[in-house]
């Protein structure tokens, strides 16, 4: 994949949005599907640190829901959210 | 007739017109006594199966995902067609209706196993609203949507220029491409509204302007040169307000445009509103602008029209064939802030002039752009697909 001349549309977005985006994908669209962070870590191969301080952003915005469950955080994107990312290729 | 749609997109689930599209569509093949049976995919809240206005509704849910959008495209259409498969046990479709590129794998699919006619509806293209093929994402749904093109008997578009773009961008024979324009239900924006409420809901006072914008928040809405008008428009309308409704992955890029304008406290982002909520901010403008850059059709000026409020409107493909310039709406120059900020001093400079236009529009609108219409439009494709 490193070699391609072209980036892909998801890697041309900032980060927040390229999460959202994988979130969407990856089916964390409602709480029964919520994910915790290490679960989004695995999926993304993003930094547990870093992914924190994206999903708090996102959630400050609306985009993203959270809930305490089994003593952790689990993550979903809200309706909002899921229209952010379908806007992307409509 | 026995109509199978396919769309990735329908209420609640809306994203772009294409959910309102085949809402108004299938109510009205329903009204002339066809059988419709529409396949989408799940939205949180809503039933994996329901009857809406006469409509089969199936929803697939996804129960696999990937990061990666493309595959996570094939994923869906695999789950779409396995509600399909379900389905065809029990009804004997005629004809399979594919809207867009989203959902054309499962159509070709049901096309090839069921031996029935597919035809399909080309809301836009990937080139249009990329304004190119700039990465590999956009270059594969560029050959997906030649390969639904080619695959489909009949394609339907919503405007001359879209046609002409399809048939020169994927070398389709005229003969196969069908032009049958959107249309909207005039009588849901024909609803009272208490117009001094509204505003102030949205901070807009007595005396003030409220200046629209409607559409999702995406480069080819042309929403930026419409926030780079905001200056000249603010010279002389001061104390004009500017309401920008719709979601979308560039609103980042615009809230920062808007507060760079120096009049950010005038300009509100609403962001996603419900139906009800964008008919009542409609019926309240005073103007509302489409400053597209690309628009095959743009039901968002239909539906201005249809409340009656001034349609200021970018002067590209299917816009052009909706409005009639200084008769039925104002044109402007897509891409130009300047342009922009002309139209609309055009229409509140003259209330006479600009209530005149909403007439005349509101005329045309009951004469050409009828769902009825469209639905017996529609049949006549299908028929010359049935075998």
């Amino acid at each position: 994949m490193g070699d391609h001349v072209f980036r892909s549309q998801q890697d041309e977005q900032p980060n927040q949005l390229r999460l959202l985006i994988m979130l969407h994908n990856i089916g964390a669209t409602e709480s029964s599907k919520a994910l915790t962070i290490q679960q989004i870590s695995e999926w993304t191969r993003m930094e547990p640190p870093e992914l924190q301080v994206h999903l708090q952003k996102l959630s400050e915005l609306g985009y993203v829901q959270s809930f305490r469950s089994e003593e952790t955080d689990k993550y979903h994107l809200t309706t909002d959210g899921i229209r952010k990312v379908l806007s992307l290729y409509s | 007739m026995k109509v199978g749609t396919l769309t990735w997109e329908y209420p609640p689930r809306v994203v772009g017109g294409i959910a309102r599209h085949c809402e108004g569509l299938g109510k009205a093949l329903v009204q002339q006594g066809h059988d419709v049976h529409l396949f989408t995919l799940d939205f949180p809240g809503s039933p994996l199966y329901e009857e809406m206005d006469g409509i089969k509704v199936y929803r697939a849910s996804t129960e696999l995902g990937h990061p990666n959008f493309l595959t996570w495209v094939l994923l869906f259409n695999h789950f779409l067609s396995k509600r399909m498969a379900d389905v065809t046990k029990t009804v004997d479709f005629d004809v399979m209706h594919v809207h867009d590129w989203l959902a054309a794998f499962s159509g070709i699919s049901f096309k090839h196993y069921m031996k029935k006619p597919m035809v399909l509806t080309m809301h836009s293209t990937e080139v249009g609203r990329a304004q190119g093929l700039h990465s590999p994402d956009s270059f594969s749904i560029n050959g997906i949507e030649w390969w639904a093109t080619y695959e489909a008997d009949i394609v339907i578009v919503c405007s001359q220029s879209m046609k002409t773009e399809i048939c020169d961008h994927f070398n389709l024979p005229k003969e196969k491409v069908e032009v049958i324009p959107n249309a909207i239900d005039v009588t849901k924006y024909q609803i009272s509204v208490d117009r001094g409420a509204v505003r102030q809901r949205y901070g807009v006072g007595w005396g003030e302007k409220l200046i629209l914008c409607v559409g999702r928040l995406v480069p080819q809405k042309g929403v930026e040169y419409f926030i780079r008008a905001i200056p000249a428009i603010a010279r002389r309308y001061p104390e004009a307000k500017y309401v920008i409704v719709g979601e979308g992955w560039s609103r980042d890029i615009l809230e920062t445009e808007a507060r760079a304008s120096g009049h950010a406290s005038k300009i509100r982002f609403t962001g996603f509103a419900s139906d009800k909520d964008v008919i009542e901010l409609m019926s309240s403008a005073d103007v509302l602008v489409v400053p597209s850059i690309y628009e095959p059709f743009g039901i968002v000026a239909l539906e201005g029209m249809a409340t009656g409020v001034p349609v200021v409107a970018s002067k590209v493909d299917g816009l052009a064939e909706v409005i009639e310039h200084d008769r039925t709406g104002i044109f402007v120059y897509p891409r130009s802030p300047e342009s922009i900020a002309w139209g609309i001093d055009k229409v509140l400079s003259n209330p006479d002039h600009a209530k005149w236009l909403t007439e005349n529009a509101k005329e045309t609108l009951q004469k050409s752009y009828s769902w009825e219409a469209v639905a017996m439009k529609t049949v006549e494709v299908y028929k010359k697909v049935v075998k």
